[in-house]
C-alpha cells in the first residue's frame, strides 16, 4: 500500500514528466500538424497554438503528401529501400547465421580464435574503412549498382556473434537424430536450426531493416543515379530542391518515418529486448 | 578421426562465406588503410604513389583544418556525453518511479530514436530556421531571435542539442532495463533498516547500475565521435568549418578530394582515438568499482 505522501509524490512526478514530455515532443507534433498545411498557413499559425494543431480535414488536407508522391520519385526511393532491405535480410541471415552456427556447434580448426576475432572486429568503427570500401567498389566498376551497395553490408560481426550466442544453447540430440535420418547439415540448418531460433532471426532481421532504412553515408557514396536512391538520400535530394515547400518537406520526412514506426510497433518487444540485452551483455 | 575431418570441412564450409566477406570487406580494407596512411596515394593519379613514412601523420597535426575538425569532435563529445548520459539516467529513474502513464512516457521519450538522422536533421533545420518555430517560441518569452545553425558560434551546440534529443530515449530504455533487473529484495532489506530514498539510491541503485553506466557512456562517446550526418545535412560542416567533424574530414578528403593517403592517416588516428577511449573508459570505471569495494571493506 502506498502512503498518502508517496501518492502525492507519484502524482507530482507524473505531472512533471507529462510537461517534460510535451516539451520533448514539440518538434514531432509540429512536424505532423504542419505537414497537412500549405506554407501560408504554416507561417500564419507560427505564433499561435494552432502551430501544433493539424488543420480540419478537408479538400486540401493531403495536398503536400499527394504532390510529393506524384511529382517526385519519392515512392520509387521507398520501394528501392524496401527491396535492398529484403535482400540484405535474406543474405545476412544466411551468411551470418551459418557462420554463427559453425562457431557455436561445429568443431573446426581455430574455432575459438575466430570467435575472439569476431568479438574484436566489433570495436573497429566502420567510418575508418568506408573510404576504402568506396575505392574498391569504384575500382571494380560497381558504383551505382545494387550489388556494389549490398556486398560490403552483408557480413556483420555483431550478428555472427548474436547467432552464435543463441545457437550454442540448442540441444545436440536433435542434431544427432537428424544425422541418423541422413539429413544433410545444410538442410538441417534451414529446416531445424533457423525455425528453432525464430527470436534471434527476427531480431537480426529487424535490426538489418532499420540499419538499411536509416543508413545515410554508404548509400550517399554508392548511388548517384537518381532511380537507385534510398529513401534517406532521396529525401535529402527532394528537400534540398528549391521548389519544395516547407509543408512538403515535413510531409516527406513524415512518410520516411512511417515504415520505421510500423516496424517498431510490430516488433517493439524484440527491439527492446535486443537493446537491453546488448547493454547487459557488455556490462 | 574421420568425423573430425568431416567436421573441419563442414565448419569451414559454413564459416567460409562469412570469412570471405570479412576478409574482403574488413581485413583487407583495414590493412589497406594502415598501408595507405604511410603513402601519398592520390586516387586520380595512382601511378605516382610513394611511401612517405610518417609525413602524413606529422602533416595532419600541423593542418589547421584537421585540428579544427578534431576539436569540434571533442566539443561534440563534451556536450553530448554528459547531457545524453545523465539525461537518460534521470529519465529512467523518474519513469521507473512513476506508476501512472508509464507506458506513455516510455514511448514518448523514445519517439525521436525511431526517426533517422537525415529526418531529424531536416526537421530541425526547419525548427532552427531564423523565422522558425523555436525563434517564435523564444520571442514569446522575450528572447531575441537566435541564428542557431547559421552562426559559427551557435551551430555546434545547436546540432549537439538536437543529437542529445534524438539519442536520449535509446539509453533511457537500456537504463530502465537495468533498473528492472535490480533484485527488489535489496530495497526491501534497506527499507527494514529505515534507509532514506537517497541512501537507497546511493547504496543500491547506483552500484547496481554501474556496469550499465560504463556501457552507456562508452556507447554515447563513440556515437558522438562518429558524428557526420547531422552536420552534412544541416550545415555542410559550416559556417566557417565550425561543425566540421573528424569523420566528415575523412569522408571529404577521401571521396571528394581523392587523397586516399591522407584520408587513411586521419582514419587511423580516428580509429586509435575511438578504440583508446573504449579501453581508457573501461579501465577508469573498473578502478572506481574496485575503490568502491575497498571502501565498503574498510567500513566493515
Amino acid at each position: 500500500m502506498l502512503t498518502k505522501k508517496q501518492k502525492g509524490i507519484n502524482w507530482l512526478l507524473t505531472v512533471g514528466l507529462l510537461i517534460l514530455s510535451l516539451f520533448f515532443l514539440f518538434p514531432v507534433v509540429w512536424m505532423l500538424a504542419n505537414s497537412f498545411k500549405p506554407d501560408a498557413a504554416i507561417t500564419a499559425d507560427m505564433n499561435t497554438v494552432a502551430a501544433f494543431i493539424p488543420p480540419a480535414p478537408g479538400g486540401s488536407f493531403f495536398d503536400n503528401y499527394l504532390s510529393i508522391l506524384t511529382n517526385t520519385n519519392f515512392l520509387r526511393y521507398m520501394v528501392n529501400t524496401l527491396f535492398y532491405a529484403a535482400i540484405l535480410i535474406v543474405c545476412g541471415v544466411v551468411v551470418n547465421g551459418l557462420a554463427g552456427y559453425a562457431l557455436a556447434k561445429i568443431h573446426f580448426p581455430f574455432r575459438e580464435r575466430w570467435v575472439l576475432l569476431i568479438l574484436l572486429l566489433q570495436i573497429v568503427p566502420m567510418e575508418t574503412i568506408i573510404t576504402i570500401h568506396f575505392l574498391m567498389i569504384a575500382r571494380v566498376g560497381l558504383l551505382n549498382t545494387v550489388v556494389g551497395y549490398i556486398l560490403p553490408m552483408i557480413v556483420n560481426p555483431f550478428n555472427i556473434f548474436l547467432f552464435r550466442q543463441v545457437f550454442i544453447n540448442l540441444p545436440d540430440d536433435v542434431y544427432e537424430a537428424a544425422q541418423l535420418d541422413f539429413c544433410s547439415p545444410l538442410k538441417y540448418f534451414f529446416t531445424m536450426v533457423l525455425p528453432m531460433s525464430k527470436t534471434v532471426v527476427a531480431t537480426v532481421s529487424v535490426f538489418t531493416f532499420l540499419n538499411v532504412w536509416n543508413d545515410y553515408l554508404w548509400p550517399s557514396l554508392v548511388f548517384t543515379s537518381s532511380n537507385l536512391l534510398t529513401a534517406q538520400i532521396g529525401l535529402n535530394s527532394i528537400t534540398s530542391n528549391e521548389n519544395t515547400t516547407m509543408g512538403q518537406t515535413l510531409a516527406v520526412i513524415t512518410m520516411v518515418t512511417i515504415p520505421v514506426i510500423i516496424i517498431y510497433s510490430l516488433f517493439s518487444k524484440q527491439i527492446v529486448e535486443g537493446v537491453t540485452s546488448t547493454g547487459s551483455k557488455e556490462g | 578421426m574421420k568425423k573430425r575431418r568431416s567436421d573441419s570441412l563442414l565448419g569451414m564450409a559454413f564459416f567460409g562465406p562469412a570469412l570471405v566477406l570479412l576478409t574482403v570487406f574488413l581485413f583487407i580494407p583495414m590493412v589497406l588503410t594502415l598501408v595507405f596512411s604511410f603513402t601519398d596515394y592520390f586516387a586520380l593519379n595512382p601511378n605516382l604513389t610513394r611511401f612517405v613514412g610518417l609525413k602524413n601523420y606529422v602533416g595532419i597535426f600541423k593542418d589547421e583544418l584537421f585540428l579544427q575538425s578534431f576539436f569540434n569532435t571533442v566539443r561534440f563529445v563534451l556536450i553530448i556525453l554528459p547531457c545524453q548520459g545523465l539525461g537518460a539516467l534521470g529519465l529512467a529513474l523518474l519513469i521507473n518511479k512513476v506508476t501512472i502513464c508509464k507506458k506513455y512516457f516510455k514511448v514518448a521519450f523514445f519517439v525521436p530514436v525511431v526517426m533517422s538522422l537525415a529526418v531529424v536533421s531536416t526537421l530541425w533545420m526547419q525548427i532552427y530556421s531564423p523565422e522558425g518555430i523555436l525563434n517564435t517560441l523564444l520571442g514569446n518569452l522575450g528572447i531575441s531571435a537566435q541564428p542557431f545553425i547559421h552562426s559559427a558560434k551557435q551551430a555546434l551546440p545547436s546540432i549537439a542539442v538536437m543529437s542529445v534529443w534524438q539519442g536520449m530515449g535509446y539509453q533511457m530504455i537500456i537504463f530502465l532495463g537495468g533498473l528492472q533487473a535490480i533484485n527488489p529484495g535489496l530495497y526491501e532489506a534497506a527499507e527494514m533498516d529505515h534507509a532514506s530514498e537517497w541512501q537507497k539510491f546511493k547504496d543500491i541503485t547506483l552500484p547496481e547500475l554501474k556496469p550499465l553506466c560504463v556501457f552507456v557512456f562508452i556507447t554515447v562517446t563513440i556515437g558522438a565521435f562518429r558524428m557526420i550526418v547531422q552536420p552534412m545535412v544541416m550545415t555542410g560542416g559550416g559556417p566557417s568549418h565550425s561543425t566540421y567533424t573528424m569523420v566528415y574530414n575523412i569522408y571529404e578528403t577521401g571521396t571528394v578530394n581523392w587523397e586516399i593517403g591522407l584520408a587513411s592517416t586521419m582514419a587511423i588516428v580516428f580509429a586509435v582515438f575511438v578504440m583508446a577511449l573504449t579501453i581508457v573508459q573501461t579501465i577508469l570505471t573498473r578502478d572506481k568499482e574496485e575503490n568502491h569495494v575497498d571502501k565498503k571493506a574498510k567500513r566493515n
